[in-house]
């Protein structure tokens, strides 16, 4: 899988302690800056370590690699006057279906490898990582005997929707993992961590893509894994291409999640309530800037999904939930889609997907109307909240998602038929 | 009149006693065929239907959308009963085929001949209408939820132009392997696609001028409103 010349890369480095990578794919822009954070906190926190970085390119067309292999850090200008191990740079393609999974899959044969000590991962396209996030993703795993580091960021309160209303209230309430950003893109794990996810059959799913940040951070929780939180202050990166797909993208975090649901069944039928986990780093506060948002937009698509899909739905979800869908149409400006209504469209989707009650795609795809659905209903909610009645107000859902959970089981066990279905 | 009496009466009689009892064993073969079918159609029956229990047959058909279309259709059986059925009925018309062959008469022997030289296309005709059928509704549904999702308002139209045009094909297709009128099929078929086509051009360019510019304007102020709106979902 490794190319020629990584190989010989590889061979001259011999063996590392640290591993730091960078998935990309036409990040020019911003990847310069976050090399050079990456390259201050190794030398800041880490000068003895022997170092690497690695950029798993998704063959850009804007000069990314270069842009990593030209960009330097002036350590005397962070005022850096130790000794500092030389920090080697690996830039190389990956293969296979293209997307971040399967540039963490080139990261992590590298990490392989080079038999390193301990592994951050952190996007391209970051402009608010300082030298410090490197120190909070490895320390806890160099010093502290943790195994995984997941961040926890300040995040703008409509940032993040796809986490704030599935992925973090699923993974608490169904693993009992209060991990804030399951999500999140940066995340520190133990060498041997990284050999246990490339030896995974997962490399041809959902995981190659979008799936691959949920699918580690279950991975991590089910297998026992020592897990906490870095605090890395205000998550801002560059605008994500309007091109991209929502409905796919959606499906591939969401059709991950459920297929995870398949293979640590044994897991999650056991667990009840939640606990928190460890957070380290300081804790300060960020004003962050406004976010506009069309929730016209989001509410004539939620109608219009909720017009057309319907009958498709009839054999997904329950005859109270259809009910209560079927009341909410037509959609007035001030939507209100409650908590529990939401919390039940989403493990009647999980059923569904179990029963394989209608093909997974369509099935996945057709969420997105009612995922839009409940974006708008928070942002009109949550138009006049502060930061920390945001937060409340998704502690708040997580604990319906927990109070909900033995209705998910109990269909799980023991299927109802539904809509005519056989 | 002794000799009238046997001419006229008791030899016909005799050669149509002849007659019966030279047929009544190629009767009877053809009863004992017929029972033979009715019981392994049974048989058979019973076996498919476990079959495709086992493999789930008719959650495959909800995935795929036949058991609404059936159920919308008025059809209150699942898609594994009705493939049971179709396969008793199918072994049944085999055997009867055979017990007519049985019969020995010439007239009836044409007839199961021909039938017999016609079964292949008939199979493969009903194999395209079912396979038709299926990808009418998987693409169908597939379009619906791809223009629902990208906001267009004439989502259900679409969704059934496409289910409509598949069906249209295995329709022909069948059509011609039953060899029914060959070359009026294809040219209706050729007339018809056609002619959807040059019509949804004409509308397009003449017709619907202010409906396609309206749509494209809508695409390209979204686009535009999701460019303005750095929103991230993930």
């Amino acid at each position: 899988m490794l190319r020629d010349e990584v190989k010989s890369q590889l061979q001259s480095i011999g063996q590392a302690d640290i591993l730091v990578g960078i998935p990309s794919y036409n990040n020019a822009r911003t990847i310069g800056r976050v090399v050079q954070a990456v390259s201050a906190g190794l030398a800041k926190y880490f000068p003895e370590a022997r170092a690497v970085l690695v950029n798993s390119d998704g063959g850009s067309l804007d000069g990314t690699p270069q842009r990593v292999a030209e960009v330097g850090v002036d350590l005397q200008s962070i005022l850096i006057a130790h000794r500092v191990n030389p920090l080697h740079k690996i830039s190389t393609p990956y293969h296979g279906i293209p997307g971040k999974g399967s540039a963490f899959r080139m990261i992590f044969e590298i990490a392989r490898a080079l038999e390193v000590k301990a592994c951050a991962v952190v996007d391209s396209d970051l402009r608010s990582i300082t030298p410090e996030w490197i120190e909070l993703l490895l320390r806890p795993i160099l010093k502290e005997g943790y195994d995984y580091v997941a961040p926890y960021y300040l995040r703008h309160k409509y940032y993040g929707t796809i986490t704030n209303s599935i992925v973090y209230p699923w993974t608490r309430a169904l693993y009992g993992k209060r991990i804030r950003q399951p999500i999140g893109g940066e995340f520190g794990f133990t060498g041997e961590l990284a050999s246990y996810f490339l030896a995974m059959d997962v490399w041809g799913t959902d995981v190659a893509r979008y799936g691959i940040d949920i699918w580690m951070t279950t991975t991590a929780i089910s297998r026992g894994c020592k897990i906490c939180q870095a605090y890395l202050g205000a998550k801002l990166h560059d605008p994500k291409d309007p091109a991209v797909d929502l409905p796919a993208m959606l499906a591939q975090v969401v059709g991950s999640t459920f297929s995870l649901m398949e293979e640590h069944v044994g897991i999650w039928q056991k667990v009840s309530g939640s606990e928190p986990v460890p957070l380290f780093g300081f804790q300060f506060e960020v004003g962050l800037e406004p976010v506009p948002v069309s929730v016209d937009r989001m509410l004539k698509a939620f109608e219009l999904g909720l017009g057309e899909f319907i009958p498709l739905w009839d054999g997904v979800l329950s005859g109270e939930v259809l009910t209560d869908l079927k009341t909410m149409a037509p959609v007035a400006p001030e939507i209100k889609f409650p908590d529990d209504l939401w919390v039940r469209v989403i493990y009647d989707f999980a059923l569904a997907a179990h029963r394989k009650a209608m093909n997974r795609e369509h099935l996945l795809r057709s969420f997105t109307p009612l995922y839009l659905g409940r974006v708008a209903s928070f942002i009109l909610e949550t138009q006049q909240c502060s930061h920390e009645a945001v937060e409340e107000r998704i502690d708040a859902l997580c604990r319906v998602f927990e109070k909900e959970k033995p209705y998910l089981v109990q269909q799980w066990n023991h299927p109802v038929n539904r809509g005519g279905h056989p | 009149m002794k000799g009238l009496w046997k001419t006229a009466f008791i030899d016909p009689l005799r050669e149509f006693l002849g007659q019966v009892g030279a047929f009544m064993p190629h009767l009877l073969v053809m009863i004992v065929i017929l029972t033979l079918g009715i019981l392994s159609g049974w048989g058979i029956k019973s076996m498919i239907f476990r079959l495709l229990m086992a493999i789930k047959f008719d959650q495959f058909c909800g995935r795929m959308g036949l058991s609404q279309t059936l159920s919308k259709g008025g059809v209150r059986e699942t898609p594994s009963h009705l493939v049971s059925r179709v396969v008793y009925w199918s072994i049944i018309l085999i055997f009867l085929m055979f017990g007519l062959g049985a019969l020995n008469l010439k007239p009836v022997d044409q007839f199961v001949t021909q039938v017999f030289s016609y079964l292949p296309h008939l199979l493969v005709a009903i194999v395209i209408l079912i396979v038709g059928f299926l990808l009418a509704n998987f693409f169908g549904r597939a379009t619906l939820i791809a223009a629902v999702n990208a906001q267009v308002t004439q989502a259900r139209l679409l969704a059934r132009a496409v289910r409509l045009a598949i069906i249209l094909f295995a329709l022909a297709m069948a059509f011609e392997q039953l060899g029914i009128a060959k070359t009026v099929i294809v040219a209706a078929f050729s007339i018809i696609f056609g002619g959807v086509v040059l019509a949804l051009a004409i509308a397009f360019g003449l017709g619907a001028r202010d409906a396609a510019k309206e749509f494209i304007e809508q695409r390209l102020k979204r686009n535009q409103h999701q460019k303005e709106e750095d929103f991230s979902h993930l």
